[in-house]
């Protein structure tokens, strides 16, 4: 069934749809979770070792599931599909890089001590640093993808 | 590389959208093939081939040679 949804330009659409809906509700879950301990007083939940389990059990799943997606999808489109995301990723993703690269030798200058980074959530501890430093390199990575797969298009039209 | 894609397809009447279901290729893809900015792999050529029912050395022009 899944294979059969994946060999329509529609039903490609169509699963996007419903993958981004099942993340979202995940993420809605997760949400739920933790806005109704921290209304109801519980904070202990929140801030207990069981709640880290929880939404890391989730993000390893919708980690896997996403992967299998992407599995899925890459062997869906054509080969002319296929070769833009490879050259995409190779180009785009290295622009991508480079540009966490100079970020990350910025930060050796002594003088970066001193510097205020913004974060995610405006927390200010190791972890929410370390966060928006991952989600900042997510973020690089993807534009230069998403520049270098519109240019590989553009130019073959 | 150089290709009669766009030729032959005129002479048979087909559309892009047309000749890239019977393909089982994108219609972009097409396109690209046509205007000779993808070059297809070994597969997707002898597929072509069959389709039009001649030689890949007869629909895809090597400049070099």
């Amino acid at each position: 069934m899944i294979s059969r949804l994946f060999s329509t330009p529609k039903g490609r659409v169509i699963s996007v749809i419903v993958f981004l809906i099942i993340t979202m509700v995940s993420g809605g879950v997760v949400g739920f979770l933790q806005g109704y301990a921290e209304a109801s007083g519980q904070t202990s939940v929140v801030e207990g070792r069981s709640f880290v389990w929880i939404i890391g059990a989730i993000a390893v799943v919708l980690a896997a599931a996403s992967f299998a997606y992407g599995a899925y999808w890459m062997k869906s489109i054509d080969e002319a599909a296929q070769e833009a995301h490879k050259w995409s990723w190779y180009w785009g993703g290295s622009a991508g890089l480079g540009v966490g690269v100079v970020a990350l030798l910025l930060s050796m200058a002594p003088a970066s001590e001193n510097w205020s980074v913004p974060t995610l959530d405006g927390r200010t501890d190791p972890v929410a640093y370390a966060a928006s430093g991952a989600f900042g390199l997510m973020v690089v990575l993807l534009i230069g993808y998403g520049i270098a797969w519109a240019w590989w298009w553009f130019s073959r039209r | 590389m150089n290709n009669r894609l766009k030729v032959l397809r005129a002479e048979r009447d087909w559309s892009q959208a047309h000749l890239a279901q019977e393909l089982g290729v994108s219609r972009q893809t097409v396109n690209a093939l046509e205007t000779g900015k993808y070059d297809p792999s070994l597969p997707l050529a002898f597929k072509i081939a069959r389709l039009f029912e001649m030689r890949i050395e007869d629909i895809f022009i090597d400049e070099a040679a």
